[in-house]
């Protein structure tokens, strides 16, 4: 599905106009009609890495703050050229302070926020929010509005649509513009913010979007895994619903690990475990503490002790609701080719002894398609039964993904992730 | 069989279709079908978290009662469901509404417009709408109409009407009731319930057939000599005598859910899995059934009627002393058939279909029987070696067999039969879905997969025109055959086999 843009070209507004000018838009068109009775969505949309590559002729403009495949091939280009780690995911926000230090001046045309992904806009959003902080040093606040109403083949065609607003500008500009957000967010529609960026930048301006009831959608695989994980945990605390893309890819890895146990004869060899191994791409173990965290949540194991073991990697004991310790791993691996999505999971291995049969142990290996797991396949497991799974890669986008989420809608945050997320901040600290 | 322990990473798992934010509309709210299927089927969803937050019911009948009253009557009628799960519930019945409604007063549907326009205010709902007819048969055409006529369809990404059981009583009046429908809005906004389809057995027939490639090749009059399709039920007519008496065995359970087992059973396969390539086998597969013997069909179907049965301590009452049941009444509670299907696939193979009231044993089965080894090399235990089956258990304790012959242990070389088991419940770690929750679900997600099309309604109805008809005018040609209560069905059902050499499969 082809991003597109929204039909009428948008209008630049002083900000103090944008309210009134919306309002009288929709009571034009029918009388007491504001729009589709859907959601709102604000959206911060830095897209660092393509405005840099736009800025440096690596990418043609113009900027639009989708991750269509030429941006992450520039973007892989550009981490070689620059002389990264090749496993540096290439969207990461030191690959675009890298490239800042690069000179260029090209200019390419702004689109943000007018780009509506088809599969969002099929769910008829009455308002789409995009903050759309530039590279600029100083960038006085611009505001921009449509109207927009999706085509009838993806969904459309009824009288009721939605519009976008654009917010534009340095980092002050946005946040003396986020004080004219409140009023263009009708009270009775449920709102989302979904924060498309690291979770390190602009923490006054999270905090200013994020308040509930408003529902947060972030990525933890953004950022530093410590405060990743810490918002996620405070916010879930707190009662937020908080929606987290690097969860959501964990699906593919909690099914089959949960297909392995689905026979009959196999659920007992779950409460046996005594080891369990995590490999994750590069150095960002969040995705990997999240399905560690889950699976002892699910078991009931409770954590005992953690620290950082040799190779960057982390090294945590659990109790079993019998006493027994499991022992868990997690290690980073160096990839080839990283996916964009940094601390993806490579391989998981789980290893069973039953105390009545202590020498019928099972070995369970989950690999990725892409990565396949050397490491973890490898030593120590000739006595054992082993049960060994590919796990396909995903292929939903991020857009896809936030349709999924807008498609239903939840005010609050899914009870497995409410319970992994502390767990996982735990096994951190 | 132990008691299945859960799979704990299972939990959660089912969430891989999102319901969209919707009100759903139940006209016939105060009734039966409400609060003893769909509300909890509702609330089941609902604490599965499979329900959007922005959600709403709205239950309509006609009598006075409140949003209050409804939300107390469905309470008391979940009994220990609510109580166990008290602050779900209370979550849950914060979305639940109800609005007076008539479906013959059409200023009342323009009120119920506006209601709606309120509750997608007030719970974000998107103006997304599934309307539910569980109300007398006699109200689906007209109920329509008046949901058309009051312009709730005119969105037909936004609106969709389900329609219970029965659809029609004959070709004629589902055809006639199909135009009316087809006039108030898209086929594909309609779905008509087939109870049978929302079971997870029935769409693991298609699974099996088209995931696996070792059936494909002997799906076929090459390799299977018969096949027998059964849906017994251990009770009798209850208090649906009114609507019984009226209907049989044939339009209750033949028509509906045994044709659709027979289609999904022989249909081609679809060429891609998406609801309308499925349909349109399931419907063309159906043109090309036909009864064994159209021109005298009293040769290949045996009506019955259950008569007083049970022992001393516990009689159980005939079919005519069940109270509201005339006590000269010839309609069928059992019936067997034999069908053919004429294409390239069936040719020439019978298909045994039988149903029943009062039967020995509750269970809905597809078996399969394969043709016999060409040569038989060994000696069996039961004289002849027995032929190869495959049994597709649809309920209870869903899940398929396969019987073959092994060899006998001890010197010689004897054979004999034995089984290979796969059952649902100990394979995977929650029970499969209620077929209410499956249905609902896909209804509210647009997708008619597991409903039936105007056509495949009408082709069920043709099939069986002439056993109809026959009732109709000359019913002395398809007798009643009494049979005693929790037996296996009248002896004639067994001659119509016994005629071809085969017996019933006696589970
Ligand atoms: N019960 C089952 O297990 C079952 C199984 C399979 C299929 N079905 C089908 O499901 C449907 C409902 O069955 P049921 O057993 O629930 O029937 P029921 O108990 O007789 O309920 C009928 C409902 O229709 C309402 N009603 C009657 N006239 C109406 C009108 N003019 N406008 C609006 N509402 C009206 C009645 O409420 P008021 O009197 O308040 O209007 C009542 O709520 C039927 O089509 C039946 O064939 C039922």
């Amino acid at each position: 599905m082809s991003p597109q843009l929204t039909l009428q070209s948008p209008l630049q507004l002083p900000p103090s106009e944008v309210q009134s000018y919306l309002e009288q838009l929709w009571s034009n068109d029918q009388p007491g009609s504001t729009g589709a009775n859907t959601f709102c969505l604000l959206v911060w949309q830095p897209a660092w890495v393509e405005q840099q590559l736009v800025r440096t002729d690596q990418i043609a403009g113009p900027i639009i703050g989708v991750q269509r495949p030429e941006l992450i091939q520039a973007a892989r280009q550009a981490v070689i050229d620059v002389d990264m780690p090749h496993s540096t995911a290439p969207l990461d926000v030191t690959v675009a302070a890298a490239l800042a230090q690069r000179k260029g001046t090209q200019h390419g045309e702004d689109l943000r926020g007018q780009h509506v992904d088809a599969a969002i806009s099929a769910l008829q959003p009455r308002r789409l929010i995009t903050l759309a902080p530039t590279l600029d040093e100083v960038h006085e606040l611009e505001t921009l509005v449509a109207a927009y109403c999706p085509l009838p083949e993806e969904g459309g065609g009824t009288a009721a649509c939605g519009d976008v607003v654009v917010l534009r500008g340095d980092h002050d500009a946005l946040a003396k513009g986020l004080g004219i957000l409140q009023p263009l967010l009708p009270a009775e529609l449920p709102s989302w913010v979904w924060w498309n960026g690291s979770l390190d930048e602009a923490p006054d301006l999270l905090d200013q979007l994020a308040v509930p009831p408003r529902r947060l959608v972030i990525d933890t695989a953004l950022g530093n895994p410590h405060r990743c994980l810490d918002l996620l945990q405070t916010r879930v605390k707190a009662g937020q619903a908080v929606n987290d893309l690097n969860w959501l890819r964990l699906r593919t890895w909690r099914e089959h690990l949960a297909m392995v146990f689905d026979p009959p004869q196999r659920r007992n060899t779950l409460h046996h475990v005594v080891q369990l191994d995590i490999d994750v791409e590069g150095n960002h173990p969040v995705q990997g503490l999240l399905l560690a965290a889950w699976i002892a949540d699910r078991l009931g194991w409770l954590p005992q002790s953690s620290k950082r073991a040799e190779g960057e990697g982390i090294a945590a004991e659990f109790k079993r609701p019998d006493g027994t310790t499991v022992q868990f791993r997690l290690m980073p691996v160096p990839m080839g080719q990283p996916s964009i999505h940094p601390g993806q999971i490579v391989g998981i291995r789980l290893i069973c002894k039953p105390d009545s049969q202590p020498d019928h142990a099972v070995c369970v290996i989950l690999c990725a398609e892409s990565g396949g797991c050397m490491r973890l396949e490898a030593g120590g497991m000739a006595s054992m039964e082993l049960l060994e799974e590919v796990v396909p890669n995903q292929i939903a986008s991020v857009e896809m993904d936030i349709a999924r989420l807008l498609a239903g809608g939840h005010n609050t945050t899914t009870p497995l992730l409410a319970a992994a997320a502390p767990l996982a901040a735990k096994l951190l600290s | 069989m132990s008691a299945t322990i859960t799979n704990p990473l299972r939990v959660g798992l089912r969430q891989e279709r999102v319901i969209a934010p919707q009100c759903l509309v139940i006209f016939g709210a105060s009734g039966d079908l409400t609060h003893r299927k769909l509300v909890p089927a509702l609330f089941e969803l609902y604490k599965q978290r499979r329900l959007p937050s922005e959600f709403a019911l709205l239950g309509c009948a006609r009598r006075p009662w409140t949003d209050e009253v409804f939300r107390q009557k469905m309470a008391d009628a979940l009994g220990d469901k609510v109580n166990k799960n008290r602050l779900s519930w209370d979550q849950f019945a914060a979305g639940l509404f109800y609005e007076p409604v008539d479906l013959q007063k059409p200023e009342d549907l323009v009120k119920l417009g506006h209601r709606l326009e309120e509750i997608d205010r007030l719970r974000a709902t998107r103006s997304n709408r599934t309307f539910y007819l569980s109300v007398s048969p006699k109200f689906y055409g007209s109920g329509c109409k008046a949901l058309a006529d009051a312009g709730l369809l005119k969105d037909p990404k936004r609106s969709r009407v389900v329609i219970e059981k029965p659809f029609g009583r004959d070709y004629g009046s589902a055809q006639a009731l199909n135009r009316i429908v087809q006039s108030c809005g898209q086929e594909n906004q309609i779905f008509r319930i087939d109870h049978y389809l929302g079971k997870e057995t029935v769409q693991n027939i298609l699974v099996m057939r088209f995931a696996n490639t070792i059936f494909e090749p002997i799906w076929n009059r090459n390799y299977i000599s018969s096949v027998q399709i059964t849906a017994a039920e251990t009770v009798g007519v209850e208090e649906r005598a009114n609507y019984y008496e009226s209907s049989g065995a044939l339009r209750d359970m033949v028509q509906n859910h045994l044709t659709q087992m027979l289609a999904i059973t022989t249909m081609e396969p679809p060429g891609r899995f998406d609801p309308e390539a499925i349909r349109n086998e399931k419907a063309k597969v159906l043109l090309a059934a036909r009864l064994a013997d159209e021109s005298e069909p009293w040769n290949c179907c045996i009506r019955g009627q259950y008569a007083p049965g049970g022992t001393k301590e516990a009689p159980l009452p005939g079919y005519r002393q069940e109270p509201g049941v005339d006590p000269i009444s010839t309609t069928e509670t059992y019936v067997a058939m034999k069908l053919f299907i004429d294409n390239w696939r069936w040719q020439g193979v019978p298909f045994y279909v039988r149903t029943g009231k009062r039967l020995a044993k509750r269970l809905s089965e597809v078996v399969l029987t394969f043709r016999e080894a060409p040569v038989h090399l060994f000696d069996a235990a039961g004289g002849g070696p027995t032929a190869n089956q495959l049994i597709l258990r649809i309920q209870p304790d869903e899940g398929a067999e396969f019987h073959f012959e092994v060899k006998s242990p001890g010197s010689g070389m004897r054979s004999r039969p034995v089984e290979m088991e796969f059952s649902y419940d100990e394979s995977f770690g929650e029970p499969s879905d209620e077929g209410y929750v499956r249905l609902l679900a896909d209804a509210m997600l647009g997708d008619p997969t597991l409903f039936t099309r105007s056509d495949e309604v009408e082709a069920a109805w043709r099939l069986y025109t002439p056993l109809l008809e026959l009732i109709e005018d000359s019913p002395w040609q398809l007798p009643i055959h009494p049979y005693e209560s929790r037996t296996w069905g009248p002896a004639a059902a067994d001659a119509l086999l016994a005629n071809d050499g085969l017996l019933w499969r006696r589970p």
